[in-house]
């Protein structure tokens, strides 16, 4: 493979590991618990920041034209991880005011407020976040490890590994009670809390870890590519990210990951082979048309997705088979496959 | 007084609160009746400024673009309801994916100007006019026009809502559609008419942002949106009054506060604002916290 | 029939509403309504349309506040505790308007009505399925008991959106029980359906009052609440009006002109 080659190819593939944790995360909200968080690129983009200047040492080096807070050297993977924690902790504030008892259309609003102010905060503070330059030249770590040309295959790798262990975590939150009480409370509030469920406690739960989760995506995003600036993490990067969800299919993890690979991947990669026409920009602007129509046309015609959230059956307790000649048959079904909506 | 709050800035604030109040009160009217969130309302602003705009290029006078602005948003509001947003509802689309839709929607519009016209700001040609100095405050003539624009619509506005059937008609929409229906309402008629009457809002509103600021571009409009939303939940969405009362004092609060920091902080008040007022009264101002409460209905 | 004619056994009012308001926007929904249920039987809420029978319920059940006055429960005032506290404490309710879980099944929404599982616990994300998979089991076990003992085994995996309107109201009978509540608030689980499953549910009223089960049922059929009701509470324009047996309130021709006027 040529030089550009891997870099084409690594770069893919770190873009889609980052993508696939941001669905997973996304999910978790909003296709589980059902939080649609338009502040979502925020936690992402914090995770991003927070592993950038864990990293890139004192704001004075190289010639000090950037400005930032903290500028430590942490070893990997330290960054990354606190990247989750800032997220986390950021999740937690915003769950204070946004999650509360409201109507899931207005928390939604909230968040959306919540988002686009912050892109303004960051833009202005200067001394805080170097403003709308963002910061660059962040070392790659680990290169110490291998050779220049192994380096994007070694991240590659590392992507991967944390891929699969975020997945363990997020497959505990989705295959055990919580999982299920969490859809519960996303079908209908009222009801959980009226069977004792905590409403409040167990969606705030579920938004900071998730966002723990777009927090690390963030950081892993940024030491791969070494800059960060806020211009690229714009309240309508959730809507991508959104769409892959709705598209690959909601609540269901493997079905996100389909989004993740046809929406944010697929759609950058088509785009890089149109030829340009017309006046620049247009291409990217055809492209955000795009995507804007095909959330909807999914919502119209397969709200469920291309891979729909499973029907989770149990077995019969073994206790109860006992004394019985013959185990209970499982009906068919008669009803096809609910029509899905989405509310 | 000078000393407390500069008096030039409550000008600033108030003309602020006038074009916020057109919008906001359009945006939330609409809320109200068809509980549908409407993401894509600063597209559309965008939008009708467009076509503004597009009269004042072939020479058009003032009056002409503010008309042209608000037929536009109006037509184009009621035709995105019938045609996109009612579809969906009665295709069985709830909550959040209406919310997607109408943000799509707001994302398709505001991408094809940009694809149409580029990336440039479009500057409107206004006649060079005198700047008029009221106790301590200074307006240009447009800026005059704006708030009386502003004041005449609201009076107008709040009168046909409390004064005529229709209004009463919109407002038992409002608080239960299938009630007001069995009574007697044509509530399919009440809902087009909202669209109708916060699309014109909405095109005067984008039109009368950017005569104030004279130049804009694909992303004016929705960049706008965030302190629109802020204002109606901070009066307490679904309600025209509360968004009125919302955007005089996020208006005058966002330009005070730009006197003593920085003025890209604007919208950062506005939002503190909305965050306080939400911690304490989540229905907002004006508005019945039951109201907002989640419920699966 | 009733508990009284043995005058020996204490009659234990197992919930207690104390002179309760509530205002809509100056509106009084309930306008000092007091009155007791006992222990072990069902007791009935009757009155007209808009006599505030459902704003009782939401009261007790939490999901409103009170203007004024006090809920207690086994002579505990729960009147400031959340909807979920009070669920924690036995307190469960169904509502009005059907709330199933549309997009779990049948037996998933049962395996939800279990408060306080351990797998609900956010401990479950470091320790694992071992945490919780034998009280999975066990509530596993009491679900597919429930299925069969209310004749639903054949719906178990299918999605509960899907189901009967009636089929909505049993399934969310069955996953209150599956809380073990002490008190059942019960609003109008037999409206809008047919009178064939209405009878069959009932039936199983009948049979957990018989149990020992503690309920307050929300009934617009005289006839049922004749049948299935030890007392009953008439209320109209929020206000109690008459409490008592069934017999007693029909002789009383004041309350039923006021109902039949509604």
């Amino acid at each position: 493979m040529s030089q550009s080659m891997v870099y084409y190819v690594t770069t893919i593939l770190v873009y889609l590991g980052v993508d696939i944790l941001a669905c997973w995360s996304f999910n978790l909200q909003y296709g589980v618990a059902g939080i649609l968080n338009f502040a979502f690129i925020m936690f992402q983009a914090v995770g991003a920041y927070t592993a950038a200047v864990l990293t890139l040492g004192p704001s004075s080096g190289n010639g000090g034209f950037q400005h930032y807070i903290l500028g430590w050297t942490l070893p990997f993977p330290i960054p990354i991880l606190v990247a989750g924690v800032v997220a986390a902790a950021l999740a937690y504030v915003v769950g204070l005011i946004a999650l509360r008892r409201l109507r899931a259309d207005y928390q939604a609003m909230v968040m959306l407020v919540i988002s686009v102010i912050a892109t303004l905060v960051v833009t202005n503070e200067l001394g805080l976040f170097n403003g709308p330059a963002g910061l660059a030249l962040i070392p790659e770590p680990l290169s110490s490890l291998v050779s220049s040309g192994g380096y994007p295959w070694l991240y590659v790798g590392v992507t991967a590994a944390i891929c699969v262990i975020v997945y363990l975590f997020v497959h505990r939150v989705t295959s055990s009670p919580l999982g299920r009480t969490l859809r519960a409370t996303r079908d209908n509030q009222d009801a959980a809390q009226a069977l004792g469920k905590d409403v409040v406690k167990l969606r705030l739960f579920i938004f900071v870890f998730s966002n723990a989760i777009a927090g690390i995506s963030g950081a892993l995003l940024v030491e791969f590519i070494g800059a960060w600036s806020p211009g690229s993490w714009l309240y309508v990067e959730t809507f991508v990210i959104l769409t892959a969800v709705i598209v690959g299919g909601t609540g269901n993890n493997a079905g996100v990951i389909m989004g993740a690979l046809l929406v944010p991947i697929a759609f950058n990669e088509a785009t890089r082979f149109i030829p340009p026409f017309g006046r620049p920009g247009l291409v990217d602007a055809m492209q955000w048309v795009v995507i804007g129509i095909l959330a909807p046309i999914f919502l119209w015609f397969w709200p469920r997705g291309i891979i729909p959230e499973r029907r989770r059956r149990f077995k019969v307790p073994a206790i109860l088979l006992v004394g019985s000649d013959q185990s209970p048959t499982r009906p068919e079904m008669t009803t096809a496959e609910a029509k899905g909506e989405v509310d | 007084m000078t000393a407390v709050v500069p008096v030039y800035s409550l000008g600033f604030g108030l003309v602020t609160a006038s074009i916020l109040a057109l919008a906001a009160v359009g945006f939330t009217l609409q809320f109200g009746v068809t509980n549908i969130l409407n993401l894509a309302f600063g597209d559309l602003m965008t939008a009708s400024a467009l076509v503004g705009y597009g009269v004042n290029v072939i020479g058009g006078t003032l009056a002409e673009s503010l008309l042209a602005g608000a037929v536009f948003g109006a037509i184009a509001s009621a035709l995105l309801n019938r045609y996109v947003y009612t579809p969906f509802v009665r295709h069985g689309t709830k909550l959040f994916g209406m919310v997607i839709v109408t943000l799509s929607t707001g994302i398709v519009i505001q991408n094809f100007i940009l694809g149409w016209f580029g990336a440039n700001f479009f500057s409107y040609k206004v006649a060079q006019t005198k700047t008029y100095h009221v106790v301590g405050m200074y307006f240009t003539s447009i800026q005059f026009m704006i708030m009386g624009l502003a004041i005449a619509v609201m009076i107008v506005v709040q009168l046909l809502l409390t004064q005529t059937r229709l209004g009463k008609a919109m407002r038992a929409t409002a608080a239960n559609p299938a009630l007001a229906q069995i009574s007697g309402i044509a509530t399919d008629r009440v809902i087009d008419v909202a669209w109708l009457m916060s699309g014109a809002l909405c095109g005067l509103a984008g039109v009368v942002l950017v005569l104030n600021t004279t130049s804009f571009q694909s992303t004016t409009g929705n960049d706008f949106l965030v302190v629109i939303i802020a204002a109606a939940m901070l009066g307490g969405v679904g309600r025209p009054l509360g968004a009125l009362v919302g955007a005089v004092i996020l208006g005058i609060a966002t330009e005070v506060s730009a006197a003593y920091m920085s003025p890209s902080y604007k919208e950062v008040i506005a939002f503190v604002v909305l965050v306080i007022v939400l911690l304490v009264r989540p229905g907002g101002l004006f508005g019945n916290a039951d109201a907002v409460r989640s419920s699966n209905a | 029939m009733s508990l009284n004619e043995v005058p020996n056994v204490p009659v234990q009012s197992f919930l207690e509403v104390r002179d309760l308001r509530r205002d809509f926007g100056g509106v009084w929904a309930v306008d000092g309504a007091s009155f007791e249920a006992q222990s072990g039987c069902i007791t009935a809420l009757i009155g007209p349309n808009g006599a505030g029978k459902s704003t009782v319920v939401d009261l007790i059940g939490g999901a409103l506040r009170p203007t004024s006055g006090q809920v207690l429960m086994d002579g505990r005032d729960i009147t400031a505790l959340k909807p979920h506290e009070r669920a924690r404490l036995g307190l469960v309710r169904t509502y009005q308007m059907s709330s199933e879980f549309g997009r779990l099944t049948v037996l998933e929404n049962l395996l939800v009505g279990v408060p306080d599982q351990r797998g609900e616990r956010f401990r479950t994300l470091v320790i694992g399925k071992r945490y919780w998979r034998e009280q999975e089991e066990a509530v596993l076990v009491k679900a597919f008991g429930l299925m069969d003992r209310f004749a639903m085994s054949e719906k178990r995996d299918e999605y509960a959106g899907n189901l009967s309107g009636g089929q909505k109201r049993l399934l969310e009978i069955m996953r209150s029980l599956m809380a073990e509540p002490k008190l059942l608030l019960l609003d109008e689980p037999m409206a809008g359906i047919n009178p064939t499953l209405a009878r069959v549910i009932e039936g199983y009223l009948s049979d957990l009052a018989k149990e020992g089960l503690t309920m307050l049922l929300i009934e617009h059929e005289l006839d049922v609440v004749d049948r299935l009701c030890e007392s009953v509470v008439f209320m109209a324009q929020g206000k109690v009006i008459a409490t008592g047996k069934m017999e007693e309130l029909l002789k009383n021709t004041g309350v039923l002109n006021a109902y039949l006027a509604g």
